[in-house]
């Protein structure tokens, strides 16, 4: 059973720019994907329109049962309630402390406080940062605020985890923390979808999905390579 | 409970943003209450003006002051006269004989004068006659009765006539028009209010586009993230409005002394009050309601982007 459903799905921006092309892509409940591909290929983007930051030009897409052409402003909130979104750039809130921007999604959806906080300190402590609980994001190193990223992904327990490039910008050691995390996860049940150029990061996937110039042009199974 | 936890946590967030930034709400909140205590000042006195205004006489009214030498029989004679002439204009009137007697014995009664009265040995008021026309707001009724005024200054032993009706119409129209005045200079300064609140809350998105944009990504509806800009302009509406209603309680107080002054040298005693609680409460109202309003535009501006 597809959770997330691409058909023929394309996306271009104003200036004839095309962004993705042809996207026909069933991804599973549970299972864990890479996005990989050089920068400009169009891994960003795919997720965006998974996020529903960006629409699709064309085709059908489906998330979570519900056609994405059909999200207005009123329910796009609700699904975006069962993403976790981990960013490239974290865009963790610097004016508060740590656990009350992983307290951001259960705020959000109106989850009392206290039961909000309780559950922020057991995502940090999971992302092993109860201990910066208190501190501003600004005074952690890249990999701890990717963490606390992290931990603000999974607090809600969301269906699906969308990561863009979550090892850029990291060294070698809290990049493999990052994703060794994500692969935790993915074992729990929580569908995952990763995009990275890092080519060392995509021996644990199910499916790697190559992306070059908006279009798939080769998946590749735990196993076994498919050329499209 | 959902419902009143979201406005709890919209209420704490906005007060968590002015309190970052306090310097700017107060000079927000000094500039709309500038605006709005003119407008709360002019109420403030209209609603201490109309209860004088209600208690003269608005009808038309005649004085007639009969000459000192006239006897009581002719005195009384003359009130037939009167009725006579104004049944012959057409006119329905009442008539009052005030004997001399009865108008010194007012005159005594009025503070500070009984000690003149008995300097004076004997009575100096002459007999009068109060006219007054039964029903008002016909126009040509009024004219006709001013008519008959002329024709009582023919009447022997009529030393004065006095229409009374003029000044007292004149008062109460001035008033209507300081009234009207006064709630076109407060729709123009709400619309001050609106604009200033609707330019501090715009600013105040723009700066906080990043944690907007980041809480949506989350899964934010429009309401949580426009609740706490509606709590921060309904809070610069409501502490500029009790400010400016402490302005005018201010002004009041330093006011009060010379007008008791003034009134007294009158052998009146008159307080300006400040508006009721009722009142008080609706202007309130007013404000916060005036401040969410410039808070909704500003959102809606803003964010349908």
């Amino acid at each position: 059973m597809a959770i997330i459903s691409f058909s023929h799905v394309y996306k271009t921006y104003p200036g004839e720019v095309t962004a993705l092309s042809e996207i026909s892509l069933d991804i599973r409940e549970g299972e864990l994907i890479f996005l990989a591909g050089p920068s400009g290929a169009g891994k960003s983007t795919l997720l965006k329109l998974i996020a529903g930051i960006e629409r699709p030009s064309g085709g059908v897409l489906q998330v979570s049962g519900q056609d994405m052409r059909k999200v207005n402003r009123t329910t796009l909130p609700f699904l975006r309630r069962k993403l976790g979104l981990i960013l490239q750039q974290h865009r963790l809130l610097n004016d508060r402390h740590v656990l009350a921007n992983v307290m951001m999604p259960l705020i959000v959806s109106g989850t009392d406080l206290r039961v909000a906080s309780q559950r922020a300190e057991v995502a940090l402590e999971r992302v092993g940062l109860s201990a910066k609980a208190a501190a501003l994001p600004m005074t952690l190193s890249g990999g701890e605020q990717q963490r606390v990223s992290i931990a603000r992904a999974i607090v809600h327990k969301p269906r699906i985890i969308l990561a863009d490039e979550p090892t850029a910008n990291l060294d070698r050691d809290s990049g493999k923390l990052v994703t060794d995390m994500l692969a935790a996860f993915n074992a729990a049940g929580v569908t995952c979808v990763m995009s990275t150029h890092d080519e060392r990061l995509l021996r644990g996937a199910d499916r790697v999905v190559q992306l070059s110039h908006g279009r798939i042009i080769a998946m590749q199974s735990a196993g076994s390579e498919v050329g499209v | 409970m959902n419902w009143l936890r979201e406005h709890h946590l919209a209420l704490r967030s906005a007060l968590a943003r002015l309190r970052a930034a306090p310097g700017s709400f107060v000079f927000n909140v000094l500039v709309i209450a500038l605006a709005l205590i003119l407008p709360l000042a002019g109420l403030t006195l209209l609603d201490n003006l109309r209860p004088l205004s209600h208690a003269l006489p608005v009808e038309p009214e005649i004085s007639l002051f009969l000459s000192v030498d006239t006897t009581r029989e002719r005195a009384r004679a003359i009130g037939d006269e009167l009725h006579a002439a104004a049944t012959s204009a057409g006119l329905a009137v009442k008539v009052d004989f005030i004997p001399r007697e009865k108008a010194l014995d007012a005159l005594k009664t009025r503070a500070g004068l009984n000690e003149v009265v008995a300097a004076l040995g004997t009575n100096p008021l002459p007999d009068a006659y109060i006219v007054r026309l039964a029903g008002r707001g016909d126009p040509a009724a009024s004219q006709r009765f001013e008519q008959l005024a002329d024709s009582y200054r023919q009447l022997a032993a009529v030393d004065t006539v006095q229409l009374d009706a003029a000044w007292v119409r004149r008062l109460v129209a001035l008033m209507r028009l300081a009234e009207v005045a006064l709630w076109l200079v407060a729709a123009a300064l709400a619309g001050v209010v609106l604009a200033v609140v609707f330019n501090t809350i715009r600013l105040q998105v723009i700066t906080q586009t990043e944690e907007i944009a980041v809480t949506r990504l989350l899964g934010a509806t429009d309401s949580f993230v426009s609740r706490p800009f509606y709590y921060m302009g309904g809070l610069l509406g409501l502490c500029s409005g009790a400010l400016a209603l402490l302005g005018v309680v201010g002004a009041l107080t330093l006011l009060n002394a010379p007008v008791a002054e003034l009134a007294g040298l009158y052998g009146a005693s008159f307080r300006l009050a400040p508006l009721d609680v009722r009142s008080t409460a609706m202007l309130l109202l007013a404000s916060t309601g005036l401040g969410v309003t410039g808070a909704l535009l500003s959102v809606w501006q803003v964010l349908r982007h």
